[in-house]
């Protein structure tokens, strides 16, 4: 730890090669990676890591960062309107040996409807107490709302608990909202 | 190396037989900066792909097996059963196909296009053959297959083969990267209708729903536990216009009850579009029923 700390230098300078067949883009992109603090060299020069806009260029074995491509393989891919922060910590962490990905950039794909179990739906009362969870509000506040007594306010929010597998109200809000993503059917 | 009592060299010498006997099955149907997916001819001068990864646009280049530069068209794209169809101007012949049932554990090749008429492979197992299901796109798929192989983008939409050479369907990507195919009969139940029409007709109401489940209070008079709570109305759409609001619990549609999209989902076929639907419906904490016209659900 101590050791991997001291030999960090703050902000290092790695020589990017910036490949994009469209010249504006490649321009701009180089612009990007000048203002991180790296220095910009030529395709065929030595290079610590390779920023290509949407595809690899045939043949290239070094580190490499791709924006919008298709490529599985390369070790960084971004989407192509990452800004320019992301692509300097795409950089950074391919330079280290790191493999960079946009969390749910996978996810998508064709897949099945899903359908909740009976018996984990909510009703249309614990959806009112889910939607003032996700607002923050206190159980009280709650009770107010939706002019209930507190104690039914708590059976509410145990149930929706329960049904949704949540410990805390800020998981049972997120999850909640994952199971509205996934399962909202439009007709 | 010619062994032919080994059976490795036997396998292996069968599977490269196999490779090169699917050239011409496959087109590169090519995209910007030098991209492109994978399409499995299926009648002559009509190529299958995955509706999911072909850009919105009409006319496409294609390199057919060997080579040689086609111009195509779309004749119809479906995205709830992600199958589009594209016709080649010049005619183009397409192999023979013989349909294949998946079995799980049952050897599968994926077949890509290289891009220049030529195939790429993969080998791997029928990881999981389950039965039908309905894609979140209200799509009905007539077998689940699950491969264990990986593929390239540009692989995607090329045809699998089973052990016989028969075809279990076109891969495609499901969520997290994994690898699925749409099976053969799904493909010959679309492609007739996508080459009448364009698109698959459905019903629509114009209503996001979500199930819930029914308030202790109400299940004896909704006779069910659950339903579909309608979370937003279309404005002038069908439902808009049969009056029916956010916060009302659909019941049943026809007669058929809602407590799963799956089973309404027959109820809105293409031979729906102009029917009267019947509703019931909770609103306020009391049942009711209404009408509404189904309309023709429009491209998304």
């Amino acid at each position: 730890m101590t050791q991997a700390a001291i030999r960090l230098t703050p902000r290092e300078r790695l020589r990017v090669a910036v490949h994009a067949v469209d010249a504006p883009r490649r321009a701009a992109l180089g612009r990007v990676v000048a203002e991180a603090g790296h220095i910009v060299v030529g395709t065929p020069d030595a290079a610590d890591v390779v920023l290509a806009d949407r595809e690899c260029p045939p043949g290239e074995t070094r580190a490499l960062v791709l924006l919008g491509g298709a490529d599985d393989e390369a070790p960084g891919v971004l989407p192509r309107e990452a800004n320019a922060s992301q692509i300097d910590a795409a950089i950074r962490a391919v330079a280290a040996g790191l493999i960079v990905r946009l969390p749910g950039l996978k996810e998508a794909g064709f897949g099945a409807l899903r359908e909740t179990d009976a018996h984990a739906l909510l009703t249309p009362r614990e959806l009112e107490v889910l939607a003032a969870l996700a607002e923050g509000m206190t159980n009280k506040a709650i009770a107010r709302r939706l002019d209930i007594s507190l104690h039914t306010v708590k059976f509410h929010v145990e149930s929706v608990f329960r049904k949704l597998g949540a410990r805390t109200r800020t998981e049972a809000v997120a999850k909640a909202s994952e199971r509205r993503r996934h399962e909202t059917i439009t007709l | 190396m010619s062994d032919q009592t080994d059976p490795l060299g036997q396998f292996s010498n069968a599977l490269a037989a196999r490779a090169d006997a699917a050239k011409g099955t496959v087109v590169a149907i090519r995209l910007a900066h030098e991209r492109h997916v994978t399409g499995m001819l299926w009648q002559s001068g009509i190529v299958v792909t995955s509706e999911q990864a072909l850009p919105r646009k009409d006319e496409f280049e294609l390199v057919a097996p060997g080579g040689s530069i086609l111009k195509a068209n779309i004749a119809g794209r479906d995205s709830s059963t992600n199958v589009a169809i594209l016709k080649t101007a010049e005619q183009i012949a397409a192999p023979a196909i013989a349909a294949g049932e998946a079995r799980t554990g049952a050897m599968a090749l994926a077949i890509g296009a290289d891009g220049a008429g030529g195939v790429s492979a993969r080998l791997g197992l029928v990881n999981l053959a389950g039965p039908e299901w309905h894609s979140s796109r209200g799509g009905l798929i007539d077998r689940r297959i699950v491969l264990d192989v990986r593929l390239a983008h540009r692989e995607e939409g090329g045809p699998v083969f089973d052990a016989d050479g028969a075809l279990l369907g076109t891969s495609t990507f499901g969520p997290r990267g994994q690898v699925i195919v749409i099976p053969t009969a799904t493909i010959a139940r679309v492609v007739p209708l996508l080459l009448k029409d364009g698109r698959i007709a459905r019903g629509w109401l114009g209503v996001a729903l979500q199930a819930v489940a029914v308030p202790d209070a109400l299940r004896e008079s909704a006779g069910q536990s659950s339903g579909l709570m309608v979370m937003s109305v279309v404005e002038n759409g069908p439902a808009a216009q049969a009056g029916i609001l956010a916060g009302d619990i659909i019941l049943s549609v026809d007669g058929t009850a809602a407590h799963r999209f799956r089973k309404m989902a027959r109820h809105f076929g293409a031979d729906s579009i102009g029917r009267k639907a019947e509703l019931r419906l909770i609103r306020s904490g009391a049942v009711m029923t209404v009408q509404a016209t189904i309309a023709e659900r429009q491209a998304a």
